[in-house]
């Protein structure tokens, strides 16, 4: 579209990548698309590069253009195990900037100890389904505040960024809530993948931490993906998020994988 | 189903196993297996990728044996 980068050198063809759209890469050899590479906004404003390539030189190439196009910082994902496209992006000049651990975690009440778990006194747990929505909304956004405020959302998984207008669509039947005096004050956020849900979003407000609140809620949700003959479930916890590490862990969450966050500044 | 793209064959599947380097073995409709990666839009979207997950594989024309994975149905 509105530019082109000539290379030569793979195989017996010369490459060249056309930036097709504003956000859009194809490296093209012998007039077929080789690789393809991809900007992505996300809506803290970040730009997230992929690129999908079948040889490294291809991947190099489409790298060069990209970067050559786009602002700084850039940013990418790379499962952790998967060397060859860590060493590709190292290669690109981009570093590691935050790791997230990947958790599968039983939902057996009697392997994760929570069969006997019970909300602190005065409170209770809504299930799946049972919130109102409106409340819910008020309460994730109570929650959104109290994180930008203190570690930022950048800290978090991508998974529980802010939509575009600032918030997240809440659909109740994702979430089970903790009450207390008919005020929502605590939260976890499931999404019903077939065999194994995932747990996108744990979080207390901040007046009623430390009381249980969390395992009550993680009580709920496990025991009923339990029910439902799912035997695990899995989560991503940043890796220096100690609280949520320890929590996982002590219900006999096992670390599954990693995924790093890469930068270029 | 089978679709032709602009860069390679488009075939479904199903997650056989996963594997330690971050790839997965799809077994083709056709019987055939391939060894696959993410495709960077998944990865992105850290969309989870579980054995008998059925998914859209891009076969690589320069060896068939290779694939992306470039979409996991609901079912």
């Amino acid at each position: 579209m509105d530019s082109a980068h000539l290379f030569s050198g793979v195989g017996e063809h010369s490459v060249t990548v056309n930036r097709i759209s504003a956000r859009h890469w194809h490296a093209l050899d012998d007039d077929e698309v080789a690789g393809r590479g991809e900007a992505h906004q996300r809506p803290d404003g970040r730009l997230f590069l992929s690129i999908d390539a079948w040889s490294e030189p291809v991947f190099d190439r489409l790298a060069h253009a990209m970067l050559a196009d786009l602002p700084r910082p850039l940013h990418t994902v790379v499962d952790e195990a998967d060397l060859d496209l860590l060493v590709q992006w190292e290669r690109a000049g981009f570093a590691p900037r935050r790791r997230e651990f990947e958790y599968v975690i039983p939902t057996d009440p009697q392997v994760t100890g929570l069969d006997s778990a019970q909300p602190p006194s005065g409170m209770h747990i809504l299930g799946l389904g049972a919130a109102a929505e409106g409340p819910l909304r008020v309460l994730d956004g109570v929650i959104r505040d109290e994180v930008d405020a203190t570690i930022g959302w950048q800290e978090m998984p991508a998974e529980v960024l802010s939509g575009p207008d600032g918030r997240l669509p809440v659909d109740p039947a994702k979430y089970a809530v903790a009450v207390r005096d008919d005020e929502y004050v605590g939260l976890v956020r499931v999404a019903p993948l077939p065999r194994q849900p995932h747990i996108g979003l744990v979080a207390v407000r901040s007046g009623v931490r430390r009381r249980g609140v969390a395992r009550a809620l993680l009580a709920e949700v496990l025991a009923s993906a339990y029910r439902r003959g799912l035997g695990t479930a899995s989560a991503n916890v940043n890796q220096s998020n100690g609280p949520a590490i320890a929590l996982f862990e002590g219900l006999g969450a096992r670390r599954a994988g990693s995924t790093l966050e890469l930068v270029l500044r | 189903m089978i679709k032709k793209s602009t860069d390679g064959i488009q075939l479904e599947g199903t997650v056989v196993e996963c594997l330690r380097n971050a790839t997965f073995r799809v077994e083709l409709q056709n019987g055939h297996k391939v060894l696959a990666h993410i495709s960077g839009k998944i990865r992105k979207n850290y969309i989870k990728i579980l054995p008998f997950d059925r998914v859209l594989v891009e076969v690589s024309a320069y060896d068939l044996d290779r694939g992306r994975i470039l979409f996991r149905y609901r079912n």
